[in-house]
């Protein structure tokens, strides 16, 4: 268990507000913070991505190298996904090894993008059985104001759509491109007091003890969704966090993707 | 492109279960002498066993809760537990599901009664065949009730699938390997209350709310089996000479 | 009859009853414990396991495990350990302990009786000596669950007074689950074999009688050879 500080007050407060229809920066209960984008802003990487949601500040950089498949998959490509929380972006975190919460993260991000299948892995295939691109998305947290994932997811997906195969750095000829097959969007949300509310700044995601990330694609399939907190859910909250997911989804993929 | 195999034979699972069968359960209550509570626990062909140390002190005190106990949970596969030999130790697929199987029983841990203390759940895998994850946290609700932890209740957990179109309850290592989508589920029955929800592959939202209901209803039945073993332990065996005490 | 209950067990409406080892929710009281429904009184589920965690009043045997100036620290079977102060030792309240010297008076593993004066919210635990008996020489220690005394006390007393007269020893059981026992080697053995059955049958019924015949068979068997 990571140094989880919960202020107590804060938490009183996020409460008392909620219950009377508020949120502490005066958001509706469906409202996103703003969210903005810029693409290519790491030279060096193959893609990457800046995406800021309110105050979380999460950087995406992809890059790709020739290696090994895996034995069941000889002729796709592998992606390989990893989140790093930096100490800078956070008091509570520690440099070490990732903990849990950024394991979770890079997994749940990961198998967001596997399952939608977005990446078309057999197009990353160089020789068969031999040799594969292997995609590494390293999710880099510069500024934790809660809902890191829905931040990364983006950030990841947007790195992903402008990718370039280097395939010049290591001899190979090919595609330089890669379309993306879906856009899979992260969406998370929190329940405090009985209310849903979605994307929670760090203080909301401290007073809530449950939330639960929703990861759609483009048709409103889901791909992947993962609860975590120490709370419980009723099947009645997780159906209207499963709707809101899929109609936040299609927004902000309309609006950035 | 992965070999594609067939799930289904005339409307029937590959081991004969029907779509909403459960693979057959044992659960056997207090079987390490020295850790405070165990349980083994067997779902098909998964074999996992899970203890509980504590409430013990807690070390380093900085760490310490000066109200409440903390949780640690550690899942953990044996190196012999899988078809290709895992690596002995943590690794980033354990360490996921070590939190959130500890975040599944952490809101009917009734913590605030053993403050500055730690209590650690440890389930190993010794061996598996897909849902280990869910087999874990049913073991690990018995042992904490046969460590005398005071609980709200005990937690249930059961994971559905898709297959072939189907939605499908527990699934096996080959469907979860072939099939289209994995949702591991855990609930307090008593309040229809969620604690675990992951899912992976690609469902549609009724397929999804479909499933949530079969898992549900199999968490119930899973339930009645944790609550018997538990009763079953102490009930009234070979006793020569009734009467009061 | 013993009635078996695990956490969230309804056991009652009788909100305003409800007692140790019980929660409400919704006007209704559940189990929160792995345990036996005990409803003569408050409605209260007895543990069937568990740690032992000290309540003002409680006597306990308790082992030293650290000298830290001005007080012992006091393993006493629990998840939290106790401190008895130079203060309660009956010797130094005449004299002046100086620092370094506190092993003269307790050394690191030494077994006390003490009462528990005082539990406070940091769960700091305090003790007090009891020196009804001398727990160094020529006994033993044995450890039970502390969920287990009750049945070895039994009710009124009647199991451990039984066990004093058959095994012929002096036995103490402390709230703990820590019991001292002394008397010759044979008969500890006896007694200790005794107990260990108690508490692996406590949840059973008839128990007494069935733990008389045991002590009075094996002495049968004695005499025999």
């Amino acid at each position: 268990m990571g140094l989880e500080i919960v202020d107590d007050i804060r938490k009183d407060y996020v409460h008392d507000l909620i219950g009377s229809g508020k949120r502490v920066d005066g958001r509706g209960f469906r409202e996103y913070r703003e969210i903005s984008m810029e693409h290519d802003v790491i030279k060096r990487a193959e893609g990457s991505a800046r995406v800021k949601i309110g105050n979380t500040d999460v950087l995406v950089g992809v890059k790709l190298e020739p290696g090994a498949p895996f034995p069941d998959a000889p002729d796709e490509g592998v992606i390989i996904t990893n989140a790093e929380f930096v100490p800078l972006a956070s008091p509570e975190f520690e440099s070490g090894p990732p903990d849990e919460n950024s394991v979770q993260l890079a997994r749940v991000v990961d198998r967001g993008i596997r399952s939608s299948r977005a990446i078309d892995l057999e197009k990353l295939c160089i020789e068969e059985g031999e040799k594969v691109w292997i995609v590494f998305i390293d999710i880099h947290i510069l500024d934790n104001d809660g809902n890191l994932v829905d931040a990364a997811a983006l950030g990841a997906i947007a790195s992903l759509l402008n990718i370039r195969i280097p395939n010049e750095r290591y001899g190979l000829t090919g595609e330089n491109t890669l379309p993306m097959l879906d856009t899979p969007v992260a969406v998370t949300t929190v329940e405090i007091e009985g209310n849903i509310l979605v994307d929670p700044n760090f203080n909301e995601e401290n007073a809530a003890t449950s939330r639960l990330t929703v990861i759609s694609n483009k048709d409103g399939t889901l791909s992947a969704m993962q609860k975590s907190g120490s709370g419980g859910l009723k099947e009645e909250e997780i159906a209207e966090m499963v709707e809101i997911g899929i109609e936040k989804a299609g927004e902000i993929r309309e609006k950035f993707l | 492109m992965k070999e594609e195999i067939e799930l289904l034979k005339e409307g029937k699972r590959l081991d004969g279960r029907g779509f909403d069968e459960l693979r057959p359960i044992k659960i056997e209550v207090g079987v390490l002498k020295r850790a405070d509570g165990s349980c083994y626990f067997e779902l098909g062909d998964n074999k996992v066993i899970a203890a509980v140390y504590g409430p013990r002190e807690m070390h380093p005190r900085h760490a310490q809760d000066a109200k409440m106990a903390v949780v640690k949970f550690r899942y953990n596969m044996a190196p012999f537990s899988v078809d290709e030999r895992k690596r002995p130790g943590p690794d980033r697929r354990s360490m996921e599901i070590s939190k959130v199987s500890r975040e599944a029983l952490d809101p009917v841990i009734m913590r605030e009664y053993y403050p500055k203390t730690e209590i650690d759940v440890y389930v190993e895998i010794l061996q598996s065949d897909a849902g280990t994850r869910t087999a874990g946290i049913n073991a690990a609700s018995v042992a904490l009730a046969d460590a005398g932890i005071p609980m709200k209740d005990l937690v249930s957990s059961v994971a559905v699938g898709k297959i072939e179109g189907e939605v499908v309850l527990d699934l096996n290592a080959m469907e979860d390997n072939y099939g289209e989508a994995d949702m591991p589920v855990a609930m307090v029955t008593r309040t229809n209350t969620i604690t675990l929800l992951q899912m992976d592959g690609r469902l549609e939202k009724e397929e999804f709310k479909r499933g949530l209901q079969l898992a549900m209803s199999a968490c119930r039945q899973i339930y009645e089996l944790q609550r018997a073993a538990l009763i079953d332990r102490y009930s009234e065996s070979v006793v020569e000479g009734e009467g009061e005490e | 009859m013993y009635k078996v209950v695990i956490p969230g067990d309804f056991i009652s409406e009788a909100v305003s009853r409800a007692g140790e080892g019980t929660y409400v929710e919704d006007g209704k009281v559940y189990a929160m414990r792995y345990g036996i429904v005990d409803e003569r009184g408050s409605i209260k589920v007895v543990p069937l396991s568990g740690k032992y965690v000290p309540t003002e009043g409680d006597v306990v045997i308790g082992r030293v495990t650290e000298i830290s100036f001005p007080f012992w620290i006091v393993d006493i079977a629990s998840p939290y350990e106790a401190r008895l102060h130079m203060s309660e030792f009956a010797d130094t309240r005449d004299e002046k302990i100086e620092f370094g010297s506190l092993s003269r008076y307790l050394d690191l593993d030494d077994l006390i009786v003490a009462k528990v004066t005082n539990v406070d919210l940091m769960m700091r635990i305090d003790l007090a000596l009891k020196e009804d008996f001398n727990l160094r020489r020529g006994g033993r220690l044995i450890e039970i669950p502390h969920t287990k005394v009750p049945r070895v006390i039994g009710r009124g007393g009647s199991m451990i007074k039984m066990l004093k007269e058959k095994c012929n020893c002096f036995i103490f059981i402390a709230k703990n689950g820590r019991i001292w026992i002394r008397g010759r080697e044979d008969d500890m053995n006896l007694a200790t074999e005794a107990i260990l059955k108690i508490a692996s049958e406590s949840h059973t019924s008839g128990l007494t009688d069935r733990v008389a015949d045991f002590l009075d068979s094996f002495k049968r068997e004695k005499g025999r050879r």
